[in-house]
């Protein structure tokens, strides 16, 4: 008997690779940053923070995004995705770009490396937006949560366009003057137009999912929506308009309003919940909500302190980037991991009629007591690392990066346990 | 009067195999989440029609759960040609979550 066509969810072949891929990188950037912690302490374009940061926010982050929202979106749209080999295409082009970028980030060379790099990697986004675009258009759903999701998707081919430009620049120069001053535009349309567009749409769909709360407000979403575009849309306006940089801090403002009503929906969904006991990732992934607030907090400091004293503030900055990337980002992703990995290899292993006897529960393919252990270094790792960067103190760094490479540790055992796991009583 | 309670009785058999059909997110059986809109049991026939419903459509675990309940069914109804269909309409909601569903749901 063939599969209902609404039953048709995406292949696990095409979501795994992109999980075992985050699960390395994360593992890979975080020794990366335990051995470049002097490039900590210099200016935030020094080459080898350049190579942390796209480690973590394409290898880590984008990668695990991409997995994740190829398997979720179809719940979304309410069909299947419109292509599963566009899906695949997409994963080579940036399984190969993204080492070839940050390597050529580590060794500052923006020749053809970099460039290369760059084009595979746009070549990824634009067949995730193509697939995306023609998903949603098929399945004429336009939700809020669907909104989030194709524009950080647009967001992000944006931003890979322009990031090659960048790469570009340093040999041809297209853009006037420093090179160096467009990079702010291009981290932050990444950042908010990118990873928290889609984050806040997908997860303001999963953290009521997963707490089995009828809590809904799609009003309340629409104006994070807004808030968050047009925080984005003042500070390039910001960039390209200098009369207008006494507005400089309107953006943080309107994102700090955009969190706050995204974390009074959480604690909505969250009061609203029918299962009373949360587990220890759902836990992390509500506690990552808090956590959009730190960088939003240094950035504001940044701005009343600094903004306007040429090169102050440098230390600020750059911890200002590592509560983004090494934050609120790796922070959900750890919890949400655990919340649909366990689940589609479950899915895979145990369909019923192909497996004799009971089978696990999915949550047993990966180790809770891991999961808590790696959580706990992760955020004290995380604590001090951040706080060794703003004091600039190296051995608080140093801490603060070796327990985050153990965190990293952890979480590449519990990942790969899973993706590894494979049914013991075949019939 | 007697054929009712073979029905009732058929009814009841094909509920307490639902009931070992699991959400496996949720942990909770799929006949307290709500999830079985109607089960007809064809005795003369050996027929056997579930209609289910999933928490949402495209849900990932929604192959598994139609399977689940479809190999559930033929174990209890031996012999018996068994048909599960979807049906999307009403949606399901957290209100069809039954008393005892909510019990399990609170510890």
């Amino acid at each position: 008997m063939g599969v209902p066509e609404r039953l048709r969810t995406t292949p696990s072949g095409l979501v795994l690779p992109f999980y075992a891929y985050a699960a390395a990188s994360f593992l890979a950037s975080a020794l990366l940053a335990f051995f470049s912690l002097d490039a900590f302490g210099e200016h935030h374009h020094h080459p080898h923070l350049l190579a942390v940061t796209h480690s973590m926010a394409l290898g880590w982050a984008t990668m695990i995004i991409f997995g994740a929202s190829y398997q979720l979106v179809p719940v979304l749209i309410e069909r299947e995705l419109y292509s599963v080999r566009m899906g695949y295409v997409s994963f080579a082009f940036l399984a190969t770009g993204i080492p070839l970028l940050v390597g050529a980030f580590y060794a500052f060379d923006m020749g053809p490396l970099a460039k290369w790099g760059g084009r595979l990697v746009l070549l990824g986004f634009a067949l995730y937006l193509i697939n995306l675009s023609k998903s949603i258009a098929l399945s004429g759903i336009r939700n809020i949560h669907v909104r989030f999701v194709h524009t950080a998707a647009i967001w992000l081919f944006v931003v890979g366009a322009f990031g090659l430009v960048l790469v570009y620049n340093f040999t041809f120069r297209m853009l006037p003057g420093d090179p160096w001053k467009y990079l702010p535009l291009h981290a932050h349309a990444g950042v908010l137009g990118w990873f928290l567009m889609l984050i806040l749409g997908i997860a303001s769909r999963l953290i009521p999912m997963f707490l089995v709360s009828k809590y809904t407000n799609e009003r309340l979403l629409v104006w994070i929506y807004y808030l968050v575009n047009s925080a984005l849309a003042i500070y390039i306006v910001a960039f390209y308009v200098p009369a207008l940089r006494l507005i400089a801090p309107l953006p943080w403002v309107l994102l700090l309003a955009a969190v706050i009503l995204f974390g009074a929906y959480c604690r909505g969904a969250f009061l609203m919940r029918l299962r009373k006991s949360v587990d220890a990732p759902m836990k992390m992934s509500l506690l990552s909500v808090l956590m959009i607030l730190l960088p939003l907090v240094a950035m504001l400091a940044y701005l009343v302190a600094y903004a306007g004293r040429g090169g102050e503030g440098g230390q600020l900055l750059t911890t200002y980037g590592y509560l983004i990337f090494f934050g609120w980002i790796t922070a959900i992703i750890l919890g949400m991991t655990f919340k649909t990995l366990p689940f589609i290899v479950w899915n895979r292993e145990y369909r019923p009629g192909s497996f004799t006897g009971k089978p696990p529960n999915p949550k047993d393919l990966y180790s809770d007591g891991l999961f808590k252990a790696g959580a706990l270094a992760y955020l004290a790792g995380f604590a001090a690392f951040a706080s060794g960067i703003a004091i600039e103190h190296p051995w608080t760094m140093r801490v603060g990066a070796g327990l985050v490479v153990v965190a990293a540790v952890a979480y590449n055992a519990n990942a790969w346990k899973v993706l590894l796991h494979r049914k013991r009583a075949p019939k | 009067m007697n054929e009712m309670n073979a029905i009732d009785r058929h009814g009841l058999r094909a509920a307490e195999a639902l009931q070992e059909v699991l959400d496996p997110e949720i942990g909770l059986n799929i006949v307290d989440l709500g999830l079985v809109y109607g089960i007809e049991v064809f005795p003369e026939e050996q027929k056997l029609r579930c209609l289910l419903t999933l928490t949402t459509q495209f849900c990932p675990m929604g192959e598994s759960i139609v399977d689940g309940a479809r190999v559930a069914l033929e174990r209890a109804f031996e012999g018996y040609a068994v048909d599960v269909d979807l049906k999307f309409d009403p949606p399901w909601a957290y209100g069809m979550i039954s008393d005892a569903g909510r019990q399990f749901l609170n510890a």
